[in-house]
């Protein structure tokens, strides 16, 4: 039985003594068998189902049935079809779309690991805003309209919240790319490593920032992000996200900047006094080292013995000295020189 | 110690009943089984702890999931498994997108059969075939059902393992989701959901085991993929880099590990130390220590420590999550 719920001092009567449902003849689920991860169902979410499946039996397109649908997913955000049905009704019912938004923003917080909640908010942008719409426009006048603004401003909050939430900056991505947002993009990463120089999502920004909108990767630009990783390495040397970030970039775009330019500047690093010790410490300094050499054995012949030499060497350091626990893979490693 | 009877009767209790809470999952019930079935294989115990009886109730609830034609045969795109039960009896769901197969839930159906000793005999080949090639996008990649913007990688691992299982692959254009997952390797050598996303243990998983699946592995740079799979271990795995360690990526960096041929370099003192930080006293493991166990990380965990000790756990497949007898029984999974 289905019991009377007092939620902040109102009566929330079961779906089956409610005049409205009175037509509705609940649905229940079938089960044929025991050992099959039954769930304990809370009654009144086995109720919303058995109602929610009457309603889904014949598609019936209505208020309630949108309300239902929240209250259900609310609950159980997997519900693939409800959510299709939801999307269905959103659009028959020429539903308020914002609404739409401030509800899924209540249900982002309900569930953060949700996949089909970002998706649903996807579309709902774009049923309020065509991307074809915004071609032409500037960026400033872009970032201006309130849709736009206000998703920007739903993320920042999104990710002040849980500043590595995956699907957020999956999001993010997509509003970025849809909407032509990229000029504002890298001032925003730069705030959020700011906030957290071990935040990797924020790192991984940075390199769609710079290389995703199509845009080649200017010298200047490349001089720019090895003085900007260089000077975040210095805040937190044994922080595996600018390294990972720097050789990516270079190994992908500049490869020879990677012996002629990031070489120089971390040994220097390492010589210095003042961040010698945890340079030296750290596994992703030599394993640096070994990428770099490879790279500059692979393009200059002239180099090729002594660049394998030292990569070797920068495995033995890794293998007896700091990085114990993938000391098989520095050996594996040295194998392959 | 591993506790095996623990963990057995702990898969043995979910299988038979999960709290409320769990209300959350009930569209991916069909996972949560196959989970319980792979932690009882993963010991070697499914004879010991399910009855004959039990294993055809079994094997009929499952069945009881698969989506049959409609009476004008007009659902072909809504066939193949449902996640559980709560979509309600077949027959009399009118609108057909509300009774709805999924590719997750029909990998995990088929998972679970074949765990179950079934034949398979049941499945509805041509069905689940025809509504998987519906589900392949431009891009290469592949929805878990219509009418959803959703795709990535975990459905494409799901196509693949499906049609590895059924020995069908013409569901699945194989070039087009190879040059996709191409597209998932990101600049420091991990791989993730879309182009330029955040590397990702899981992703990881997804597509490494689809391109095993699909004898293609070599279509992505091994050397610097393992070289960052191998870096997402301190103790336990992490599934981004500065994350903490999670029970589960035992299992979804340890088995892409696998398959990338760096078995001997992985350091199983230390997933065995955090699989015991993990484990629960009433059996299970949690997600990171002193959580409550539920069934993935149970059995991901388990799995993902039954690769460095293949001689005190069930040898496992990694490209199907299956116990590498069964595998070699049907002649299925990579060639590793």
């Amino acid at each position: 039985m289905v019991q009377v719920i007092e939620s902040e001092g109102v009566t929330i009567l079961p779906l089956s003594q409610q005049d409205e449902w009175k037509d509705v003849v609940p649905l229940a689920q079938e089960e044929t068998a025991t050992m099959i991860c039954p769930i304990a169902y809370a009654e009144d979410y086995k109720e919303k189902m058995d109602y929610l499946r009457a309603l889904m039996a014949k598609g019936e397109v209505s208020q309630r049935a949108l309300k239902l649908t929240s209250d259900v997913i609310e609950e159980n955000p997997g519900h693939y079809t409800a959510w299709v049905y939801r999307k269905r009704l959103v659009h028959e019912l020429e539903t308020s779309m914002e609404d739409e938004l401030l509800w899924v923003a209540e249900l982002s917080e309900m569930q953060p690991k949700n996949y089909q909640l970002w998706h649903h908010r996807e579309a709902v942008v774009e049923m309020l805003l065509d991307p074809q719409s915004v071609q032409g426009m500037s960026q400033d006048e872009r970032v201006a309209i309130p849709v736009l603004r206000r998703e920007l401003g739903f993320l920042a909050e999104s990710l002040d919240e849980e500043s590595k939430n995956f699907h957020a900056w999956a999001y993010r991505q997509w509003l970025v790319h849809t909407y032509g947002l990229w000029d504002q993009e890298l001032a925003f990463v730069s705030v959020k490593i700011d906030e957290d120089v071990r935040n990797n999502s924020a790192w991984n920004q940075r390199y769609f920032s710079l290389i995703a909108g199509g845009s080649s990767l200017s010298a200047e630009v490349v001089e720019h992000e090895l003085a900007y990783t260089l000077e975040k390495i210095k805040l937190a040397p044994n922080n595996e996200s600018p390294w990972s970030f720097i050789v990516g970039l270079l190994l992908r775009h500049a490869p020879a900047e990677l012996y002629q330019s990031l070489l120089p500047q971390i040994t220097a690093l390492a010589a210095d006094e003042e961040y010698l010790s945890a340079i030296n410490g750290t596994p992703f300094y030599w394993a640096t080292l070994v990428d770099i050499y490879e790279q500059q054995a692979k393009d200059v012949p002239e180099k090729q013995k002594e660049a394998i030499e030292l990569a070797s060497s920068a495995c033995d350091v890794l293998a007896t000295e700091c990085d114990l626990p993938r000391q098989k893979y520095w050996r594996f490693r040295q194998t392959q020189l | 110690m591993l506790n095996r009877d623990l963990h057995i009767r702990y898969f043995k209790r979910c299988l038979e009943m999960l709290p409320a809470a769990m209300q959350s999952l009930d569209a991916t019930r069909m996972t949560l089984v196959q989970l319980c079935l792979v932690g009882l294989a993963v010991f070697d115990a499914i004879d010991e702890a399910l009855t004959g009886d039990d294993k055809h109730r079994m094997i009929e609830w499952i069945y009881a999931q698969q989506v049959p034609a409609n009476a004008n045969n007009s659902n072909t795109q809504y066939r193949g498994f449902r996640g559980g039960s709560l979509f309600g009896p077949h027959g009399q769901i009118k609108y057909a997108p509300a009774n709805c197969g999924n590719l997750a839930a029909t990998y995990s159906a088929l998972c679970a059969l074949v765990l179950l000793g079934d034949s398979l005999e049941r499945v509805d080949k041509p069905a689940i075939i025809g509504a998987m090639r519906q589900l392949q996008q431009e891009s290469g990649c592949f929805s878990p059902h219509p009418h959803t913007t959703e795709r990535d990688p975990r459905f494409i691992y799901c196509a693949c393992a499906v049609a590895e299982i059924l020995g069908d692959w013409s569901g699945i254009d194989i070039d087009a989701a190879v040059a996709y997952i191409q597209r998932c390797v990101c600049y420091d050598g991990g791989v993730t959901q879309g182009e330029f996303q955040e590397a990702h243990g899981g992703h990881l998983y997804c597509c490494v085991a689809s391109l095993a699946l699909m004898r293609r592995l070599d279509a992505i740079p091994v050397d610097r993929v393992l070289k960052w799979a191998l870096f997402r271990q301190s103790d336990g795995y992490n599934g981004r880099i500065n994350k903490a360690p999670d029970a589960c990526y035992a299992f979804w960096v340890g088995a892409s590990v696998e398959m990338m041929g760096g078995h001997d370099l992985i350091d199983a003192d230390g997933t065995f130390a955090f699989l015991m930080k993990c484990q629960s006293k009433f059996g299970g493991v949690a997600k990171t220590p002193g959580e409550y166990p539920d069934p993935l990380h149970s059995a991901l965990g388990l799995v993902g420590y039954s690769f460095c000790r293949p001689d005190q756990l069930q040898p496992m497949s990694p490209s199907l999550l299956l116990p590498l007898s069964l595998t070699r029984a049907r002649s299925i999974g990579s060639a590793l």
